[in-house]
């Protein structure tokens, strides 16, 4: 990824950067063969953020402080904007279905399938 | 009350144009379940008719126009030597201005179940008198519209499990002023390809996504209460709470992608952004509390206006509106959404709004009436020193009764309704099709709420 985009999505979440976000990122590379190469970097991204927001705000388990669910809203919602003006829309629509899983999982406190896992399968949503 | 033109083309010198169709479409597309259609014809040589659409009928009463005022009989109006301010493409059309006389430039029609009240043999036509020419009618609907928004979020809230769905019933049931909504189904009759349904649906998920926004807000404010019930995070506890927030979040994005329309999606995705970094700023803000002008309105423009900008700007994306009137839009909502935050600062200083006076100031949120009056001479030193320290009850009636006996509120109202008034310039620079009164109307109500 290049810096300009580097510092562009990730503008208020760079510490997040150093503190994960990066190696969730590049595990998500290998997911995004399917999308076209200059997209690649900001859908991998945009997973990166899901799981990473996620995981910020203790969804399925104890509840984060409100500063890391806000920072947790903010990566989702980044996520959101990055897969906009990224993916079509089958993938917006697969993305946020992985949400609406995991999530309604939380709240019934059953099992979900893994984060990466759904995501995964978001990214190849056709 | 929804207010439209009605634009078409005439093709003859006389013609009976029958508009029965349309406005039938007309009463669909606006969801006007019982109540009247009013027509107004915006020209004086076209006027209005209710008759049987029978051709030949429709001959007689040419003939019958046509003998009463011959196109070759003298008239002074065609006199331009005799006429003051004549146009130079003025037409010699005397014998049309009088036909006009003889049929009605304006017309009530009655709706009932969702329908023009029309007998078997009625049909609504114009009656181009001066023809061809690019003519438009002034339509006015009122009376009770079937309110497709809470349809839809009835709808949507119904579909989703139970763990979810309850608490964000709850929360939508208990109100809300819906604006976000109304906005959006207002801006979406602007385009060519206004379809109520998919407007509904588009409104429906922008209110839920602004509820999404609240749950969690509420967790953060620790508010116990939200529209005189318990908050999802009091009654359900802080993991639901996340849970519930982020599932409408996920659902309400989906929808809007559903939609197909690339910028309404960029729209709201780019305000949901914006909403979460002000969030981020109005907390770490609450360290300097109650903070500066510049700060709140940094804020207040990411926290509230930002969904009221995008609700504003995709209705009109939704049915291709011009790039213009989006963008307009956009600024109304940017300028409407501010005002609306400072005249809902105002309410927690308002004895009679139905609320406890003084939750904002409980709950250390940010404020313009309390900024103001930290910095007034006189009780900004007592108003500072109180918020410095903790808020018991005693501090925080103290701190409402020293904002109320400064010109803080006054401050802050006319802050508002120069907003709107700036909101409101915005929309003269663009064609509206008749809707800016009720934008207007919407404006001002919103910020005159706490006077």
């Amino acid at each position: 990824m290049t810096t300009a985009v580097l510092d562009r999505e990730l503008q208020r979440l760079e510490g997040l950067w150093a503190d994960g976000l990066s190696e969730t990122y590049r595990s998500y590379l290998d997911a995004v063969a399917m999308h076209a190469p200059d997209v690649q970097p900001r859908v991998a991204l945009a997973a990166a953020l899901v799981e990473v927001g996620l995981r910020l705000q203790g969804l399925g388990g104890p509840a984060a402080p409100p500063a890391a669910l806000l920072m947790g809203d903010l990566c989702l919602a980044r996520s959101s904007r990055i897969l906009t003006d990224s993916a079509n829309k089958p993938v917006q629509i697969a993305f946020a279905r992985a949400v609406e899983e995991l999530s309604g999982a939380a709240a019934s406190r059953v099992e979900s399938r893994p984060v990466r896992e759904l995501l995964v399968q978001a990214l190849a949503a056709r | 009350m929804v207010s439209g033109r009605l634009r078409f083309d005439s093709f003859h010198p006389t013609e009976f144009i029958d508009l029965t169709d349309r406005l039938r479409e007309h009463v669909r597309r606006a969801g006007l379940v019982t109540g009247r259609i009013h027509l107004q014809s915006l020209h004086t040589t076209l006027g209005l008719a209710i008759n049987e659409n029978e051709p030949l009928l429709l001959r007689d009463f040419q003939s019958m126009l046509e003998r009463i005022a011959p196109e070759d009989a003298t008239y002074m109006h065609d006199d331009f030597s005799r006429r003051t301010e004549v146009a130079l493409n003025e037409p010699v059309n005397g014998h049309a201005h009088c036909r006009q006389l003889l049929v009605s430039g304006f017309a009530t029609l009655l709706v009932e179940e969702g329908d023009l009240v029309l007998g078997r043999w009625q049909s609504v036509f114009a009656v181009e008198l001066d023809g061809p020419r690019h003519r438009q009618l002034a339509l006015q609907l009122d009376g009770d519209f079937a309110d497709l928004v809470e349809l839809e979020l009835s709808r949507l809230l119904r579909a989703d499990p139970e763990p979810i769905a309850t608490p964000m019933r709850r929360l939508v049931e208990a109100g809300g002023k819906r604006m976000r909504p109304r906005l959006v189904q207002l801006t979406a009759q602007l385009g060519p390809q206004y379809e109520p349904l998919r407007t509904a649906l588009l409104a429906a998920a922008v209110e839920i996504l602004h509820n999404a926004t609240l749950v969690h807000d509420d967790y953060v404010d620790e508010s116990p209460f939200r529209r005189g019930r318990p908050t999802v995070a009091a009654a359900e506890g802080a993991e639901r709470a996340i849970a519930v927030g982020d599932y409408y979040f996920a659902k309400a994005t989906r929808l809007i992608a559903e939609t197909g329309n690339p910028d309404v999606t960029q729209t709201i995705a780019a305000a949901l952004e914006a909403i979460c970094e002000s969030q981020i700023d109005d907390v770490a803000l609450r360290g300097a509390f109650p903070g500066d002008h510049d700060s709140y309105l940094r804020v207040v423009r990411g926290k509230t206006a930002a969904l009221f900008s995008a609700a504003c700007a995709s209705g009109a994306q939704l049915s291709n509106a011009g790039a213009e009137v989006v963008e307009a839009l956009r600024r109304y909502g940017d300028l409407l959404g501010v005002a609306f935050q400072m005249a809902d600062d105002m309410v927690d200083f308002s004895p009679s709004s139905g609320k406890p006076v003084g939750l904002d100031i409980r709950q250390r949120v940010l404020s313009l009436p309390l900024i103001y009056a930290a910095e007034d001479r006189q009780v900004g030193p007592e108003v500072r020193r109180l918020l410095s320290g903790s808020l018991g009850d005693e501090e925080v009636a103290r701190v409402a009764e020293l904002v109320t006996s400064s010109d803080a509120l006054q401050r802050v109202g006319d802050e508002a309704r120069a907003l709107v008034e700036e909101a409101v310039s915005e929309l003269e620079r663009v064609e509206l099709n008749g809707l800016r009164p009720t934008l207007i109307s919407l404006a001002r109500s919103a910020a005159d709420r706490a006077s």
